[in-house]
């Protein structure tokens, strides 16, 4: 067996076995879950963020929508939160149509503008709203009435819930990337322009893409919700809850299957870890090297760390994406 | 119209042209290379804190502080140009975001460490000056604010229209490469773009301190209201973002008087998007 | 570049020496605040609030130790003078940061109790952790009413809660309404966080129930550039007294706006928050003289323990005293101190069981509680609060007549 073959197979193994090795500390145990959990709402927002290059940073809206629809089973119904995921799927699908219509026609920038403010708007209309909890935000079952709650101690249940979820996200976003879509998308990606002229409805595929990954974000909502049990306005719809969608793919590497849950795998044991450690000093330091950190990366690799794996150089990045030539690397 | 009315929508334009004054950098740099900077709230919160030291600590008074600011944040804007955005520019758009998000969280949290958490106020910003002029009540501090936003504005539009330099620049953004051709250095024209932001935004932040306390996280809101301001008055226009601002300052201003302060900013971001719907480019943007 | 690299180096260095030698008989305590995010302003001062308490408790004071037991110095007396070590996490300002960081301090620093975390919304996850695992926890400031209402048992609180504040202002105005003072309208503006939404909706409940006309509600969204608007409509109104439920920069900004467009209330009530912040006191002091709020927080006499510890903790701080928040979370991480030495123990049952045979008295409080005892869901009956009034820039108590500390001014001055 070849290298190729036996990192990806240990890597698997190790994802497989991470919560029997931290055995002895809940903190890295529960890490684990997080990295996971993020990588989720990563992987989902790459999907149309990534592969259809519709860079949203409004994210937030389905996530909340997802932790809502939970909390909401569970305060209105009396139902155990997950059986509201299916409910923010189906909402997120369809509020993801009523804002997509009118937003995916906006190019580049003008895009990622409106989804912010589509997200903010969700925020504020949230925090108004009774049923919602309004501003003070609704809590979960405070004490697990029965398995189905997914309300545990330990963190290990929830690390093998969010694995088989991711897999099945990234398993979804293997079969789309390697289909018909997958092309298209990649298509749009590279230039609308020359995608509708072979006759790829750019509009309709962008509009999938951004329903599908509003479904999977808002599953990744839904999961928070299990987990922390408790929900409110900021911690929903905040802009950071998207903006930390975007910068996790990106770092790792967006349109690229594992580059989120690469993004995921830096970034949360990063912002856990200087937190737990530099955050007691009460300056700030924890973002400041968060911050620096980022900065680095992106200065050094704008394409994410996968691109440090790729064989064959970058190729040319699409004139679409960037109207403004970029100064040439001459010496000025 | 009620008195009161009328000074309501005065005090919404002195507010617009306040928006208008902190987003004028960011449009600035947005048109002329399609970037969008996510630290550009932070730029104006550490102009905000510039003043403050220079006000405060070193004495400098008004006449020191905002002048300070502007050098103080075109100095930061060129640093961010040369060290980190003329490098994410070669990556895709997402690298703009990740790098500059990087970028304002390292701003903002180091603006925590280095002046702590707590609220802090230019002396006499209680003074105001306030006057009064047919009926309606103006605040000094605003009015100044609201002026220079006029002016820098005003000469931002002038410098990118009437000036050789300016020409230059257009160039840059619309064709690097040809633009080189013709003997203008892009990272030149570039650096001197961010520079130009920089001290306008610095301007902002020195001023907008006269009347806003001042925190690190100072930047969080005024930053989105920024984006708005700009992609609404259609982005690298100046004056676009002029009209945006004062018609978000007005709007606000309204919405919070006749409906309620809560409803302020669902009515502006309603608008913002419906007005992309029918205008995708904003309202002066290029097509 | 550079710095960034230099601060990356820090952090490194930082992280090396994260784990410091323990000493033997140390008994560690759980801080969960936000030292980060908007409210790091009000996180820094708990904390510096708690570095005084393990301070006093470790090496003591001569003058406190007349009046308060626990600062003879020489650590907890139960535990053969153990000493305390505070262990302080930063809950940013979020849910999820605010449950992380209890769940390291129990498995990782091992902390024989936890005060936490001053945002209702982060006091909710924190203590659901808490109570996971069995390690008490005792909340100082949030006031959303359902935290006790849950069936925890390792979740204890010393604050009052939003009705108790509903109360006392409704007491408050019913008096002065009977002194002759005008209360027929009655205006309430709130900013529109868990915050602000929670205490107005509470007192505007209160007061319907006890006969008190709230003519107006105001909601607004925090940390907005103008508040111009809203003082407008106050001013067309003209209420007889206007309740605000702000934080700071909006209060700087209503207090500033109302001087501006020159309109006062006869009698102007500033719910705590915003307006018992120094930068706003220290700032807006000489233009709202006279102005209402509530604290539990007052000086009182000399010699009493609020006062000693007032004038340590300016010394600390550099000027500052203890306000409202800061004796609030001070009173919290007494509370757990008192019960651990009185457990004799680090072992959980027996502090929890220690911590419901709570009886602190009104005078051994920092916070002017009418002392501490809980109920069986955890609550403290005892809290109360006070009326205070803002002269020549720093607040006092007024009512009730029994605390009061000097004499209520009315109608409200403002400059």
């Amino acid at each position: 067996m070849s290298a190729r073959r036996i990192v990806p197979l240990a890597l698997l193994v190790l994802a497989l076995i991470y919560p029997v090795l931290t055995m002895e500390s809940a903190v890295y145990q529960r890490m684990g879950a997080l990295v996971l959990l993020a990588a989720i709402g990563a992987s989902a927002w790459n999907i149309v963020g990534g592969y259809a290059g519709q860079v949203s940073v409004g994210h937030a809206v389905f996530f909340g929508i997802g932790a809502y629809s939970s909390v909401v089973a569970f305060v209105h119904l009396g139902l155990p939160p997950i059986a509201g995921a299916p409910l923010g799927m189906a909402i997120s699908v369809g509020l993801a149509a009523l804002i997509g219509v009118p937003t995916l026609r906006l190019s580049g920038h003008y895009f990622s503008m409106a989804t912010i403010a589509v997200g903010e708007l969700v925020r504020v209309l949230a925090s108004t709203s009774d049923f919602l909890g309004g501003a003070q935000g609704l809590g979960g079952p405070p004490m697990p009435r029965t398995v189905l709650d997914l309300s545990f101690l330990s963190a290990m249940p929830y690390y093998y819930i969010f694995l088989v979820v991711l897999a099945g996200i990234l398993g979804l976003t293997w079969w789309i990337e390697r289909g018909r879509m997958g092309f298209y998308l990649r298509a749009i990606k590279d230039s609308e322009r020359a995608a509708r002229s072979l006759g790829v409805s750019a509009g309709r595929y962008k509009l999938y893409a951004y329903m599908l990954s509003g479904a999977f974000t808002s599953v990744a909502g839904s999961l928070y919700l299990c987990m922390f049990g408790f929900i409110d306005p900021e911690s929903g719809f905040g802009i950071l809850i998207s903006v930390k969608m975007v910068v996790m793919a990106a770092l790792g590497g967006a349109g690229q299957l594992f580059g989120p849950l690469v993004g995921a795998l830096i970034l949360v044991p990063l912002e856990e870890l200087s937190n737990s450690y530099l955050g007691g000093q009460g300056a700030g330091i924890t973002y400041v090297v968060y911050g620096a950190i980022i900065v680095i990366i992106a200065r050094f690799l704008p394409s994410g760390l996968l691109s440090l794996f790729e064989r064959k150089p970058v190729v040319a990045q699409p004139e679409a994406a960037k109207p403004a030539n970029p100064a040439s690397g001459h010496a000025d | 119209m009620s008195m009161t009315l009328v000074q309501v929508v005065i005090g919404g334009l002195l507010l617009g042209a306040v928006y208008a004054l902190f987003s004028s950098g960011l449009t600035l740099i947005w048109g002329m290379m399609n970037v969008v900077n996510f630290a550009h709230g932070d730029f104006v919160m550490l102009g905000m804190y510039t003043a403050v030291v220079i006000w405060t600590s070193l004495g400098g008074g008004p006449w020191a502080s905002v002048p300070a600011a502007a050098i103080v944040i075109a100095t930061l804007g060129v640093i961010s140009y040369f060290f980190l955005v003329r490098h994410i520019m070669k990556g895709p758009m997402l690298a703009q975001i990740l790098g500059t998000f990087g970028l304002a969280l390292f701003l903002r949290y180091g603006a925590l460490w280095a002046f702590g958490a707590n609220f802090k106020s230019l002396p006499d910003n209680l003074v105001g000056h306030s006057f009064v002029l047919g009926g309606i009540r103006f605040e000094g501090s605003r009015v100044l604010a609201a002026v220079v936003g006029l002016g820098v504005t005003f000469a931002l539009h002038l410098i990118l229209t009437r000036t050789q330099i300016g020409s230059r620049m257009l160039a840059v953004s619309e064709n690097a490469t040809a633009a080189q051709l013709m003997g203008i250095r892009p990272q030149r024209m570039q650096a001197l773009a961010w520079a130009m932001a920089g001290a306008a935004t610095g301007i902002a932040g020195a001023l907008i301190a006269l009347f806003l306390p001042i925190s690190p996280t100072a930047g969080e809101t005024l930053a989105i209201v920024a984006f708005v301001t700009v992609s609404l008055g259609g982005f690298g226009s100046v004056t676009g973002a002029l009209v945006a601002g004062l018609l978000i300052g007005v709007v606000e201003s309204l919405t919070a008087y006749l409906v309620g302060p809560i409803y302020k900013e669902v009515i502006v971001y309603t608008l913002f998007v419906l007005v992309l719907w029918f205008r995708p480019q904003g309202l002066m943007g290029k097509a | 570049m550079i710095k960034t690299t230099l601060l990356a180096g820090a952090a490194l260095l930082a992280l090396a020496g994260a784990t410091p030698v323990l000493a033997q008989q140390v008994v560690k305590i759980g801080a969960v605040y936000p030292l980060s995010g908007n409210s790091a302003s009000t996180g820094n001062y708990a904390k510096m609030a708690f570095e005084m308490g393990v301070d006093l408790i470790n090496n003591g004071n001569a003058d406190l130790a007349k009046v308060f037991p626990l600062a003879k110095g020489g650590g907890l007396p139960g535990l053969k003078g153990a000493k305390l070590q505070l262990v302080i996490a930063d809950n940013q300002g979020t849910p999820q940061a605010g449950a992380n960081q209890t769940l390291r301090l129990i498995t990782e620093e091992k902390v024989a109790g936890l005060v936490c975390c001053y945002q209702s919304a982060i006091t909710v996850t924190a203590s659901a952790v808490a109570e996971k695992y069995g390690v008490p926890m005792i909340n100082g400031e949030s006031v959303a009413a359902n935290l006790t209402e849950r069936g925890f048992k390792w979740f204890f609180r010393t604050t009052p809660v939003a009705a108790d504040f509903a109360t006392a202002y409704l007491t408050f105005l019913k008096e002065q309404k009977a002194a002759g003072l005008k209360t027929d309208s009655i205006a309430i503006v709130h900013e529109n966080t868990e915050y602000g939404n929670s205490v107005s909706s509470v007192i505007a409940d209160a007061f319907a129930k006890g006969g008190l006309n709230v003519t107006m509600k105001i909601p607004y969204a925090a940390n907005g550039p103008d508040v111009q608007p809203q003082v407008l409509q106050l001013k067309e109104k003209n209420p007889d007294v206007v309740i605000f439920i702000s934080y700071t920069q909006d209060a700087i900004l209503y207090a500033k706006t109302m001087k501006e467009l020159n309109w006062k209330p006869p009698i102007l009530i500033a719910d705590d928050g915003g307006f018992n912040d120094p930068a706003f006191t220290k700032q807006m002091g000489p233009v709202t003289e006279g102005l209402i709020s509530r604290s539990v927080f007052a000086q009182g006499k000399p010699g009493s323990v609020a006062a000693i510890m007032d004038e340590i903790y300016k010394k600390k701080t550099g000027g500052d005293g203890l306000d409202d928040v800061s004796a609030r979370a001070l009173q919290a991480f007494f509370v757990l101190a008192d019960a651990i030495n009185r457990a004799g123990s680090t072992e959980p049952a027996k502090v929890q069981a220690a911590i419901k045979a709570t009886n602190i008295k009104a005078e051994e409080c920092v916070a002017g509680y009418d002392g501490v005892k809980f109920d069986d869901k955890g609550q403290n009956t005892l809290a109360s609060t006070l009326v205070t009034q803002l002269k020549n820039s720093n607040y006092v108590a007024v009512w009730p007549k029994s605390r009061a500390t000097d004499p209520l001014v009315l109608p409200y001055k403002g400059w």
